[in-house]
């Protein structure tokens, strides 16, 4: 669509590192379903006297997730505090890195090819939750230094379908990389959206809003998409765009301002004493580098002839069927049926819970697409084995013998089923059909298919059938 | 250097102190000494000189990823504050 | 130190010491006796050492901690009101090892509020008395450390140091004290002073205590990442240079206590004496040691108090009522200018000063590149001298109440001591005999980093 105004758009997204235990203690990581205050160490607490523990496993995620945005590794980074009074942040700062961030300039590729870059990326801890009620709140401290790494993205992007883009192909690379497990229901990933709208002839860019967080694309659209429009009033008007963070509602689909301090806030940044500084050796940094498997960007570039762009982006989310086409074109077999397959039967509405199941091996696929391409299934067939291998008592059986098990094989051997027409053809009771069919009702000739099939139990292969009575009844 | 009453509010409000307008002038006397005692620093020249930040050589020291017993459980922690709730810290409320 | 054994009972140890707090009383020295806790902890001792069991190396020993130490069960109050009805639920790395070498805390000891001060006079609890003269003060902030080891209360007490905190109450009361090496003992469950100088010693009545009480609790931590790696005793520095230094500038400073100056130059003879080439050391940017300390300390100071908000734990205040304030912004303001003491409102608010945005390079990043000419100038002279001799102090125990309301002369007590924790070097105070008015003096002798053990064994060749 065409815009009156040219969107700059900046993002930053916290990505919740998928570590067994916190940033800085060794209690559970994972806090989902689990009682308040129950995933809390006395550091987090923040008693007297309690230092920070640095976990070395998130040094590594961070460096693999720097793999995944084509980004550069400081080998030198450390951490520092930043200080805010607030009832969820029981050390009075939040240990981050705001002066030497692990991960430096790097770039995503969005599907069509653009490159939004990255600026940096750092290490710190989130904050607790607190729980609201009429005449008071509640702390729990579960969440407190959960590690995130937080990724500020240059204002390369330039409309809220980009945003979307942006957010969505960052969220693939993060889930595939492994770093994150990417669940955005649970916040695994939120994202702050900056945007700000100038004239096409201005050359400085306008004042920004930030939205903060997001954690769905949907809404990251939605809420650059209002952004634009009510922006694009005030400015209509002749009136100017308050930099300030407003907050987005799905529900009124509206973004509001939030309150904040008259005076800005000053965080008065310092290193952290109570940890000793990052130096990562470039045997340590390529190690983890090295660990960033495959991204939906390598899969687009070796799938492109074999699967159409649009199955091919709706599997994109799905890392673990696009790795499972991968296994199978590693073998050198097509992946073309299977991922149709996948797109349009698994991934088909009513058939969604059995991503829940176990993924059939490569093997199992792979010998289903063949059977099917051997007309020893039936299209109708081979998809029912398919989604029939999904089930726990049938998942270790081939789908052969699962066809068999079924009565699904397609009898093609030609011998045998001129066998059953000659027998079919004996019967007096098609003498009739013969004899129209002879005189040139060929309508007649689906009858006596019809009669083969009743005779080979459905299992002979209806076209090779007409074909051979098209022969006998010349 | 003299601390004025703008500086001496805004180090209380980024100290979270509610300062009495005695104590505010005391400590207003106080700093100002202190700042013009600190601020002969000015006099070294320190160009060209990296920053210290600590006084070790250790670096990349962190620990494996394995959740272990802590010092004090919930129980333990929470029993230290004023106000429990479920589980929970009380506090007035966040506006 | 008197260790508990088949003719020594440790009830006899810890009786002597608790009747020692009572008499002692009127110093105002202990914030909490553990009177009961101490009695079946002695008596527990003395049965296995009557079974024949093997017990600690310091079974029986009564000691004490300094305030600030978290001990289980215990109060750790730094003296300041908003951690009184704080009891800890955890053991200090301290506190732990020397439990598991049998030594009984008898009590904690009377410090300056969260360590701030050199005088211990600025605590919520009151000022604890100098050991030979009451109208004096006891110096801090381990004033009571210093004095309840001075007067025979225990054997030995823990004390934390971050510019000065262990030497000067030791030197103002005539007994030993170590800063060690930074790092050398774990912080962990030490309420938090300035954590790049923070260090954890000991306060006791000779150098050879010190040295197993070191022996004790060095090592590293996995609960402190600043930790060093084990070296106490194994790879310490060498001192065998056979030369000692004394820095110029302090010799010739004005504010040098003729007396001390003169106990200065006697131990330096007497050095010269054992065969030791004395050298005199010009260390110009010392000048700027105070302003480069009292510019990174409070900083650090404002960032570690940031935790005490009245939300956790410790005290919370009762005013949430003022007009156009909401009851939580009142909680934090409140509770915190209810809860800190004078000083540590200075600091906090200095603390705040340097960091914040507008001052920072101009304070806080030239204060670091300043402590970095100041760590050179150190390391240039440990080139030429194994150790170098100083006094602890300017002066002796000044009188109470002397500079509490002027906190620049107060700081000044640390002139010569912050020295040491800017470098992260170990520094020994020890006695140096008594000035005319029979006040305790006392010195101090810094080495390189690492060479604490060896520091140890110079200043027993002083005694």
């Amino acid at each position: 669509m065409a815009r009156k105004y040219e969107i700059t758009i900046g993002i930053e997204c916290h990505v919740q590192l998928k570590t067994k235990t916190k940033l800085f203690s060794e209690v559970d990581n994972d806090a989902r379903g689990k009682e308040p205050n129950s995933c809390v160490s006395p550091v987090d607490y923040a008693l007297p006297g309690m230092l920070p523990r640095l976990n070395g496993e998130a040094v590594r995620l961070a460096i693999r997730a720097g793999a995944a945005m084509n980004a550069k590794i400081n080998p030198d980074s450390r951490f520092d505090r930043k200080h805010y009074f607030y009832p969820d942040s029981p050390k009075g700062y939040q240990i981050t890195q705001f002066y030497h961030p692990i991960i430096g300039e790097g770039f995503v590729e969005l599907p069509s090819g653009k490159k939004i870059r990255i600026e940096h990326a750092h290490l710190e801890g989130d904050a607790g939750k607190l729980t609201h009620f009429d005449t008071y709140s509640l702390v729990d401290l579960n969440r407190v230094d959960t590690p995130l790494l937080e990724i500020v993205s240059m204002p390369d992007i330039s409309s809220p379908e980009e945003a979307r883009d942006y957010c969505k192909e960052l969220w693939r690379n993060m889930v595939y990389a492994g770093v994150t497990n990417g669940d955005l229901y649970n916040g695994n990933m939120r994202f702050d959206v900056n945007i700000s709208l100038k004239k096409p002839e201005d050359t400085k860019l306008g004042t920004r809003a930030e939205i903060k967080n997001l954690n769905s694309f949907r809404s990251i659209e939605r809420a650059a998409a209002y952004e634009y429009e009510r922006q694009s009033k005030l400015l209509d008007k002749g009136e100017k765009v308050i930099q300030e963070t407003r907050g987005w509602s799905d529900a009124t689909g509206v973004t509001t301002g939030q309150r904040s301090k008259e005076e800005a806030q000053d965080y008065r940044y310092m290193p952290e004493p109570d940890l000793p500084p990052l130096s990562l050796t470039q045997d340590f940094i390529k190690a983890e580098y090295d660990k960033c498997p495959a991204l939906p960007a390598d899969y687009r570039a070796r799938f492109t002839k074999v699967i159409t762009e649009d199955t091919l982006e709706v599997l994109l989310d799905y890392p673990e069927l696009v790795n499972r086409l991968a296994e199978i074109a590693d073998g050198g077999q097509p992946v073309d049926y299977i991922a149709n397959l996948f797109a349009s039967v698994l991934l088909a509405e009513e058939n969604q819970s059995l991503l829940n199941d176990n993924l059939p091996s490569a093997n199992q696929l792979t010998e289903l697409a063949a059977m099917k391409s051997k007309n020893e299934l039936s299209s109708t067939s081979a998809k029912e084995v398919f989604i029939k291998l999904f089930e726990p008592k049938h998942c270790d059986k081939t789908p052969l013998e699962l066809a068999k098990e079924l009565n699904l094989v397609q009898e093609n051997d030609s011998g045998a089923l001129e066998a059953i027409v000659d027998a079919v053809l004996a019967k007096p009771e098609t003498a009739k059909a013969q004899a129209d069919y002879k005189a040139g009702q060929e309508k007649v000739l689906g009858f006596l298919v019809g009669q083969v099939m009743k005779e080979s139990h459905g299992k002979a292969n209806p076209s090779a059938v007409s074909e051979i009575l098209k022969k006998k009844l010349k | 250097m003299e601390v004025t009453e703008q500086e001496i509010n805004h180090l209380a409000m980024l100290s979270n102190f509610s300062l009495e307008p005695s104590e505010k002038d005391a400590l207003k006397k106080d700093l100002s000494g202190i700042f013009k005692y600190i601020g002969k620093l000015d006099e070294l020249d320190t160009s060209g000189v990296e920053p210290t930040y600590q006084v070790f050589e250790m670096k990349n020291v962190w620990r494996a990823d394995e959740i272990i017993n802590q010092d004090a459980d919930r129980e333990a922690l929470l029993a230290l504050t004023k106000e429990e709730r479920d589980h929970q810290i009380k506090v007035p409320k966040v506006l | 130190m008197k260790i508990a054994n088949s003719s020594t009972t440790a009830v006899s140890l810890v009786k002597a010491a608790l009747s020692r707090i009572e008499e002692t009383k009127e110093w105002n020295i202990f914030t909490f006796v553990d009177k009961k806790a101490a009695l079946e902890r002695a008596e527990e001792i003395d049965a296995r050492i009557k079974k024949g069991e093997t017990v600690g190396r310091l079974a029986g020993v009564p000691y004490a901690l300094k305030a600030n130490f978290l001990s289980k069960h215990r109060p750790a109050d730094a003296s300041v009101k908003i951690l009184t009805e704080f009891t800890s639920p955890i053991d200090s790395t301290t506190a732990e090892k020397l439990d598991k070498e049998d030594a009984i805390c008898v009590g904690c000891v009377n410090m300056d509020a969260f360590a701030h001060g050199s005088s211990t006079e600025n605590s919520y609890f009151g000022p604890t008395k100098n050991s030979t003269d009451k109208t004096r003060v006891a110096g801090g902030s381990s004033g009571g450390s210093a004095v309840a080891v001075a007067l025979d209360c225990v054997q030995f007490a823990t004390g934390s140091d971050t510019g000065g905190s262990i030497r000067q109450p030791a030197t103002f009361n005539g007994i030993y004290g170590i800063k060690p090496t930074y790092g050398t003992i774990s912080r962990y469950g030490v309420v938090a002073m300035a954590s790049s100088f923070d260090v954890i010693g000991f306060l006791a009545k000779s150098a050879s205590d010190l040295d197993l009480l070191m022996s004790i609790t060095a090592g590293q931590d996995p609960k402190d990442q600043t930790s060093l790696p084990d070296y106490y005793g194994a790879d310490d520095t060498k001192l065998d240079k056979k030369s000692v230094g004394y820095i110029k500038e302090f010799m010739d400073s004005p504010a040098l206590d003729p007396e001390i100056k003169s106990a200065l130059e006697s131990k330096l003879s007497a050095l010269r004496a054992k065969g030791y080439d004395i050298v005199e050391l010009s260390m110009p940017t010392l000048e700027y040691a105070l302003p480069t300390y009292y510019i990174i300390q409070p900083a650090e100071v404002a960032s570690n108090l940031s935790r005490y908000d009245g939300i956790r734990y410790g005290f919370r205040t009762k005013e949430l009522n003022a007009p156009d304030k909401t009851p939580l912004d009142l909680l934090f303001e409140n509770t915190r200018n209810e809860g800190f003491m004078r000083e540590n409102k200075r600091r906090i608010m200095i603390g705040n000063f340097v960091l914040s945005s507008g001052f920072y390079d101009a304070y806080f990043l030239k204060a670091a590149k300043a402590r970095t000419l100041i760590i050179n100038e150190f390391n240039k002279a440990f080139e030429k001298v194994d150790a170098i001799l100083s006094p602890a102090s300017p002066n002796p125990a000044f009188k109470l109440g002397e500079k509490v309301d002027d906190p620049v002369s107060m700081y000044l007590e640390d002139v010569m001591s912050v020295t040491a924790n800017l470098a992260g070097i170990p520094a020994i105070a020890f006695p140096a005999g008594t000035n005319k008015a029979g006040l305790p003096l006392g010195l101090q002798i810094m080495g390189p980093r690492r060479s604490d053990k060896n520091l140890i064994k110079l200043v027993e060749e002083l005694a």
